[in-house]
């Protein structure tokens, strides 16, 4: 494989494990806009611990994200009384809050931004966000896991019937949290030079855009919507200045074609019926 | 029949040697020379990739309608990076990896040079930025980053002096762009010292003014810049956010004197509040004279507003005319170190192009003599202009290196 496609494949990795953030905390019906914050904290900690601490990179990842998970989970905590868009909205504050301490933050370089970490191969990137792709498929499974729907479905509900729907909810949000400061971590040790910029409002919502894309219903949809938001845009190279036209267009075809994404429960029935009939 | 036979050993030795002298001699060259290039035609710098990209089709065409480069054709390959830094490490490995190329052109902003450098160290290939300016970005990826721009510190030392005389600067008032890189660092830390050394007070010294890249309202900051009554203003952005700052201080009738960096040179800015005057320096600027550039500057703009789908009064940038200096030191290399461009010899053609560079002493660019230091960055002449009414003008002619150095 080439430099160039491996380099592709860890951009994909980073970018599955931001979408699955935004995945588990939409599992029970919260939309969160600012996990880019959470990729952030988790990129400059995890920088921090392995350039200026020396701590090796997977325990510093593994810090990192129970970092962030704290952080995540306290954020839930005011975001417990907002719903739908409201919740956005107060997310996308809290992105903004956390990207200007960084732009300010002088002891990590601020606007300069940070430096100084070990390039890291997409193997590495991959052993992460392939086992954290399978623990969610796993957690698909389990009871905890039906929890979050019936909170997604009903809240009220799923109150009624004795779920904690409190402990679910800020559960989702840590977890998802934690997750995204993974991928943070990864995004730093893979392009060695962090800034606030990288953490925007734009990172954020390429983390929701790859799950509504791949589907939302399933964990393997951020996969499909990873793969594709990296890649499409390197395929349609060959039409130049009109291939984020194309990319758009290509977009909006798919969501008006299949609004779940591409990937639901229904298409990978059928695609499993299909190989096991082979 | 017995002579043929005799001679046959001589016939074909000679059949061989004609045969392999001419594979040999055929292939002392690639038919094509391969180099690349990575610029934002898309996302927030896509004015200055655009006219990069008409730029680079401008040199292919001109190398090639003058034979080439020993006898090979030039191809650059152009790549989008969108402005951002992972695109454009990505078009990075491509284009040294699977296009082959022997040199790359760009990337264009610091924040992209700071991710893009160090694969271009791990993949043995020059890359040399047109505008990265940010202090000691090449310098921490050395051996094979190069900068074909000036250290914004640099710059300062010069400029500050003259801003000061030519308007008698005692207080400024700073203001800058806290999302972009370069104008942070120029802004919070470049200006603040250079003007302490040149004793003007900094009238916010603890409370610089800044806003975010984008911010279409600056009413409030220019509002507070007013206030503190300062004889001139540091406006440290991109030009095309500058422009925000400009015109809300024509609209609350702040007409002070601004200074700034590199980023504020453009035609646009001029048009945005022709009443105040901008200090900025530039290495080189579309109205600037001498055969080199003007014919530089007649060439290329009616190219540029043809094909490059910009504003129909779009001129050269200061960064189109780095990016054509950058692909013809490479072309320059190659004629001039043997360089190949059989995919046999990549490596060490690659070697090559990178030591030509490195002791690159006055090549003849579009403002005058280039080389390179030993942080990779360019030691070139620059000129600290003045704009006002519409128009720059050349006001101090300075250099990046200690004076007698060829290059100055």
């Amino acid at each position: 494989m080439s430099t160039y496609y491996a380099s592709l494949l860890a951009e994909s990795g980073i970018l599955l494990l931001g979408a699955l953030s935004v995945y588990i905390i939409l599992a029970t019906g919260q939309l969160s806009l600012g996990n880019g914050a959470f990729m952030g904290i988790g990129a400059y900690l995890s920088s921090y611990l392995t350039v200026a601490l020396n701590v090796p990179l997977t325990l510093a990842l593994v810090i990192s994200a129970i970092a962030a998970g704290i952080i995540g989970a306290i954020v839930a905590f005011p975001a417990l009384r907002l719903k739908g868009i409201y919740l956005a909205m107060a997310t996308v504050g809290f992105g903004e809050m956390v990207r200007s301490f960084f732009l300010n933050f002088d002891a990590m370089g601020g606007s300069g931004g940070y430096r100084g970490m070990q390039h890291i191969s997409v193997g590495y990137v991959w052993l992460w966000a392939g086992g954290i792709l399978i623990a969610v498929m796993l957690l698909e499974r389990s009871r905890v896991w039906l929890e979050m729907q019936a909170v997604h479905d009903d809240e009220t509900a799923a109150g009624l019937i004795g779920l904690n729907t409190t402990v679910t909810k800020i559960g989702a949000f840590g977890v998802g949290a934690a997750v995204a400061a993974i991928s943070g971590g990864l995004f730093a040790h893979h392009n060695v030079y962090i800034e606030p910029a990288n953490f925007g409002f734009d990172r954020s919502i390429e983390f929701v855009l790859a799950v509504i894309l791949g589907g939302s219903t399933v964990g393997p949809g951020s996969l499909v919507g990873s793969l594709l938001l990296v890649f499409l845009p390197e395929f349609l190279r060959p039409i130049a200045d009109w291939r984020l036209a194309a990319f758009g267009t290509l977009l909006i075809v798919v969501l008006l074609v299949r609004r779940q994404g591409i990937l639901d429960r229904s298409l990978i029935r059928t695609l499993t019926f299909r190989r096991a009939a082979a | 029949m017995s002579r043929i036979k005799s001679n046959l050993p001589r016939v074909l030795g000679t059949v061989a040697a004609v045969t392999l002298s001419a594979m040999v001699g055929g292939q002392a060259w690639a038919q094509e020379i391969a180099i690349g290039a990575v610029v934002p035609s898309s996302g927030p710098f896509a004015e200055w990739g655009r006219s990069n990209t008409v730029t680079l089709k401008m040199l292919e065409q001109q190398t090639n309608d003058a034979g080439g480069i020993n006898g090979a054709k030039l191809k650059i390959t152009i790549l989008d990076d969108a402005a951002k830094p992972a695109q454009a490490a990505s078009s990075l490995r491509k284009l040294a990896g699977d296009e082959k190329v022997l040199a790359v052109a760009g990337p264009l902003t610091s924040s992209a040079a700071e991710v893009t450098f160090p694969v271009a160290n791990e993949m043995k290939v020059v890359s040399t930025s047109q505008a990265s300016s940010k202090p000691g970005v090449a310098k921490l990826n050395r051996p094979w980053a190069f900068r074909n721009t000036i250290d914004e510190g640099v710059l300062a030392k010069t400029t500050v002096p003259f801003y000061k005389k030519a308007f008698n600067i005692k207080t400024v008032a700073v203001i800058f762009d806290a999302k972009d890189a370069t104008a942070s660092t120029v802004g919070k830390v470049i200006m603040p010292a250079v003007l302490k050394a040149n004793d003007i007070t900094v009238a916010n010294e603890n409370d610089l003014l800044s806003f975010n890249t984008g911010d279409l309202d600056v009413s409030a900051q220019v509002t507070k810049l007013k206030a503190l009554n300062p004889d001139g203003v540091v406006v440290s952005a991109d030009y095309s956010q500058a422009i925000t700052v400009l015109r809300e201080m024509k609209r609350q009738g702040l007409i002070k004197p601004v200074v700034g960096a590199t980023q504020l040179i453009s035609s646009a800015i001029l048009k945005a509040a022709p009443e105040i005057p901008v200090i900025a320096p530039a290495t080189f600027y579309a109205t600037m004279t001498g055969p080199a550039p003007e014919k530089f500057t007649a060439t290329l703009t009616p190219l540029l507003r043809k094909e490059s789908g910009l504003p129909k009064d779009i001129e050269p940038s200061m960064y189109d005319a780095n990016i054509y200096e950058i692909v013809s030191m490479y072309i320059d290399a190659i004629k001039k170190t043997g360089v190949t461009g059989k995919p046999a010899d990549l490596e060490a053609d690659r070697t090559k192009i990178r030591d030509h560079l490195a002791k690159l002493e006055g090549f003849a660019g579009l403002g005058g003599p280039i080389g390179f230091n030993d942080d990779g960055d360019a030691i070139k002449a620059f000129y600290v202009l003045q704009g006002q009414n519409g128009a720059w003008d050349t006001k101090v002619k300075g250099c990046s290196s200690a004076p007698g150095h060829p290059a100055c």
